[in-house]
C-alpha cells in the first residue's frame, strides 16, 4: 500500500509542480516578457534552469517547512500511515484548490493551499494540539510581510534609480555608473542564499569569516565584469531587439540587467515554491523508506531536482500562453520597472526562504509592482486587486483546511 | 490561467487625455478657419465649421466621461489622480470655450466691427499656440511619465513656459481691443457683444494655461 500512495502523492506532487510552473512562474518570468527584456522562448530557458537550481541549491528550508514544520510529527509517531495519508491528503486538497483556482482565474496561492491543507490534516488526524500554531502564525504573518517587504525593496530600489539614475542629466552615463553596483547587490544577495541554504544542502557549512570573504570579492568579481560588459556595449552600442526598438537607452541597459533578475526571481522561486509539491512528498517518501516518521531525515536532493524539472515542464507545456498574456497586459512595464520590481521581489522570496517561510512568489510580486507604483513609477495600477488578494488568504486557509479534515475522514475509513 | 499580475495592470489613463488633447487641437483649427471666414464675412462655411466643432466638443466630452469613469477609488497612477482630473477639467474647457466663441460669433451674422476685426483675428491667432502646445504637452508627458526623464521635463517646463507667454499675449491683445472697442463702437449691443466675444477667447487662453499649471504640479520634482 505504501508504494501505491507513494505513486499517487508522486502524481499529484507533479501536477502541483506543473501547476505552479505553468501560473506562479509565469507570473513571475511574466514581468520579463512584458518589458521586452527577454523573449518568451529565453524566459522558459532561465526559468527552467535558474527555477531548478534555486530548488536544489536553496529549496530544503522551505521544504522541511512543509515536510514536518506545520505538525508535530512526534505526536505521529506510533501510526506511521496517518502521516503518510495525511501528507497525501494535503497534496490532493491543495491539488483541488489550486486546480479550481486555475480554472477559473481565482488570485489563490499555491503555498497557502499547501500550508490550509497540511494544518487540516494535522487537526484532523491528532487533534488542534499537533499543529505547531507558533509557526503556522509565523508563516501567515510572513503572508502580510512578505508583500510588504517586496514593495519596500522595490520601492526603494526605484527611488534609487529615479534619483541618481532617471533624474540625472546624462541618464545613459549615470545607467552604466551604478549598473555594477546593481549586479554587485544582486550577486550579493544571491551569493549569501547559494552559501547559507545551497552548501548546507551539500553539506558543506562554512564560517561566517569566509562567508564574508567568499561573498564580497565574488559579488564584486560579479559588478566588474558587469561595468566591463556595460561599456563595451556603449561603446560598440548597445544591441536592440526589435521589442526594444522604442525603448530609451536606460531601458536598453536595465533590459539587460533584468535577465539577471529574470534569471534572480526564477531561482527564488525555486527555493521557495517547488516545496509546495515536493513537501508533502518528502514526508510521504521518508516514511516509506524509514517505515518511521523521521525527525531528522532531509529532502532528498533528487526529489528536489525532480521538483524543480518538473515546474520547468509546467512551464514549457502550459505556461507560455500565460506568458504572453502576461506580456502584452503589461506593456507599461518597462525595464527599469521590471528590475526593481524584480529585485525587490526576489530578495524577499529568498530571505523569507532561508527562514524556511513558504510564501508566494505571486503576492510578492505583486506588492513589489506596487511598492514601484507608489513611488510613482508605475503606469496604472488596480489596488482593488490587493483586496481579491486579501480575500483569497482569508478564504484560501479554511477551504483548504475543511477539504483536508473532510478527504482525511474519508481516506481513514478505508485506508486506515 | 491565474493572470493576477496582468489584472493589476489598467490601461493608462493618458491615452484618453491624448486623444482628448488632439480633439482640442484640431477644434483650434478649426476655430481659427470659421473666425477667419466670418470676419471676412464672405464665408459659406461658417454654419458648418461651428457645427463641426460642436460634434468634436460632444466628442471631447464623450472622451473625458470615459476617462473620468475609469478612474474609481482604487487606483495607483503617476500622477495625482485629483490633479489628473483637474488637469483634464481645464483641456475641456478649453474646447467649450471655443465652441462658446464660434457661438457668440454667429450670434451677429454680419460679421465684426472693421476697427476691430485685425485684432480680434490677431488675439484668435495668439491663443491657438497653446491649445496646439496642449497636445504636445500631452504626448510629452507621456513619455514623462515612462522614462522619467530630466531632458523631457526641462522640455515640457519650456513648453509650460510657451504656454504662459502666450496668455499674457493674448490678454494684453484682450484689453487693447477691450479699449480699442469703447473707444470706437458707440452701438450699445456691438460692444456688448464684442467685449463678451473677446472675453471668451481671452478665457481660451486662461484655461489653456491653467491647465499647463496643473502639468506642471505633476511633473514637479
Amino acid at each position: 500500500m505504501d508504494v501505491v500512495i507513494l505513486s499517487i502523492a508522486t502524481l499529484i506532487g507533479l501536477y502541483m509542480a506543473a501547476n505552479i510552473g505553468a501560473n506562479d512562474l509565469a507570473n513571475a518570468m511574466g514581468t520579463s516578457v512584458g518589458s521586452g527584456a527577454i523573449t518568451l522562448k529565453q524566459a522558459v530557458l532561465i526559468s527552467i534552469i535558474a527555477n531548478t537550481l534555486g530548488a536544489v541549491l536553496a529549496g530544503g528550508y522551505v521544504t522541511n517547512t512543509i515536510s514536518k514544520g506545520l505538525i508535530n510529527p512526534t505526536l505521529l509517531a506510533a501510526d506511521p500511515n496517518k502521516l503518510m495519508i495525511g501528507m497525501l491528503v494535503a497534496l490532493l486538497s491543495a491539488g483541488i484548490c489550486v486546480h479550481l483556482a486555475t480554472l477559473f482565474g481565482l488570485p489563490v496561492s499555491t503555498t497557502h493551499a499547501i500550508v490550509g491543507a497540511v494544518v487540516g490534516f494535522g487537526i484532523v488526524s491528532v487533534g488542534p494540539g499537533a499543529v505547531t500554531w507558533s509557526k503556522v502564525l509565523s508563516i501567515a504573518a510572513s503572508w502580510v510581510i512578505s508583500p510588504v517587504a517586496g514593495a519596500g525593496i522595490a520601492g526603494g530600489m526605484y527611488f534609487f534609480a529615479e534619483r541618481r539614475i532617471l533624474s540625472a542629466d546624462d541618464p545613459e552615463r549615470q545607467s552604466g555608473r551604478y549598473a555594477p553596483f546593481l549586479i554587485f547587490i544582486v550577486f550579493l544577495v544571491l551569493i549569501l542564499s547559494l552559501i547559507f541554504q545551497g552548501l548546507k544542502n551539500l553539506h558543506l557549512e562554512i564560517g561566517f569569516f569566509w562567508t564574508i570573504l567568499l561573498t564580497i570579492p565574488c559579488a564584486a568579481a560579479a559588478g566588474g565584469f558587469g561595468r566591463f560588459w556595460m561599456r563595451r556595449q556603449m561603446h560598440t552600442g548597445t544591441h536592440v531587439r526589435a521589442e526594444q526598438a522604442g525603448y530609451s537607452s536606460v531601458d536598453r541597459i536595465f533590459a539587460q540587467l533584468q535577465v539577471l533578475t529574470a534569471c534572480y526571481i526564477a531561482f527564488a522561486h525555486g527555493a521557495n515554491d517547488v516545496a509546495n509539491a515536493i513537501g508533502p512528498l518528502a514526508a510521504i517518501f521518508a516514511v516509506v523508506k524509514s517505515k518511521s516518521v523521521a525527525l531528522s531525515v532531509e529532502v532528498p536532493f533528487w526529489m528536489l531536482f525532480i521538483g524543480g524539472i518538473a515546474v520547468g515542464g509546467g512551464l514549457l507545456a502550459f505556461g507560455t500562453r500565460v506568458m504572453d498574456t502576461i506580456g502584452k497586459n503589461i506593456t507599461e512595464m518597462t525595464p527599469i520597472r521590471g528590475f526593481c520590481a524584480q529585485f525587490g521581489a526576489a530578495t524577499t522570496i529568498l530571505v523569507c526562504s532561508r527562514l524556511g517561510f513558504p510564501v508566494s512568489t505571486t503576492h510578492v510580486l505583486v506588492g513589489s509592482v506596487v511598492g514601484v507604483g507608489i513611488m510613482r513609477g508605475m503606469g496604472t495600477l488596480d489596488l482593488r486587486v490587493l483586496k481579491n488578494i486579501g480575500l483569497s488568504w482569508i478564504v484560501t486557509l479554511p477551504v483548504t483546511i475543511l477539504l483536508a479534515m473532510f478527504l482525511y475522514k474519508m481516506l481513514a475509513i478505508f485506508l486506515l | 490561467m491565474r493572470l493576477l499580475l496582468s489584472s493589476l495592470f489598467l490601461k493608462s489613463p493618458f491615452e484618453g487625455l491624448q486623444r482628448h488633447a488632439d480633439k482640442a487641437k484640431e477644434c483650434a483649427q478649426l476655430f481659427k478657419e470659421a473666425a477667419v471666414c466670418h470676419v471676412e464675412g464672405r464665408c459659406k462655411d461658417f454654419d458648418a465649421l461651428t457645427d463641426q466643432v460642436a460634434r468634436m466638443e460632444s466628442e471631447a466630452d464623450s472622451i473625458k466621461r470615459n476617462i473620468r469613469n475609469h478612474l474609481p477609488r482604487g487606483i495607483l497612477m503617476p500622477v495625482d489622480k485629483f490633479q489628473f482630473l483637474q488637469y483634464l477639467g481645464e483641456q475641456d474647457k478649453v474646447i467649450d470655450e471655443v465652441e462658446a466663441a464660434l457661438y457668440w460669433l454667429s450670434f451677429r451674422p454680419r460679421g465684426l466691427p472693421k476697427e476691430v476685426a485685425p485684432d480680434f483675428l490677431h488675439l484668435v491667432d495668439s491663443v491657438i499656440p497653446s491649445i496646439e502646445t496642449l497636445a504636445e504637452l500631452v504626448r510629452m508627458a507621456m513619455d514623462f511619465f515612462r522614462s522619467k526623464s530630466e531632458d523631457q521635463r526641462k522640455k515640457m517646463k519650456r513648453l509650460i513656459q510657451d504656454i504662459r507667454q502666450h496668455e499674457k499675449e493674448a490678454d494684453l491683445l484682450e484689453q487693447e481691443l477691450k479699449g480699442m472697442v469703447f473707444r470706437n463702437i458707440q452701438d450699445a449691443l456691438v460692444v456688448f457683444h464684442t467685449v463678451r466675444l473677446v472675453e471668451i477667447v481671452g478665457d481660451i487662453a486662461d484655461h489653456a494655461q491653467n491647465a499647463s499649471d496643473r502639468m506642471r504640479a505633476m511633473i514637479a520634482k
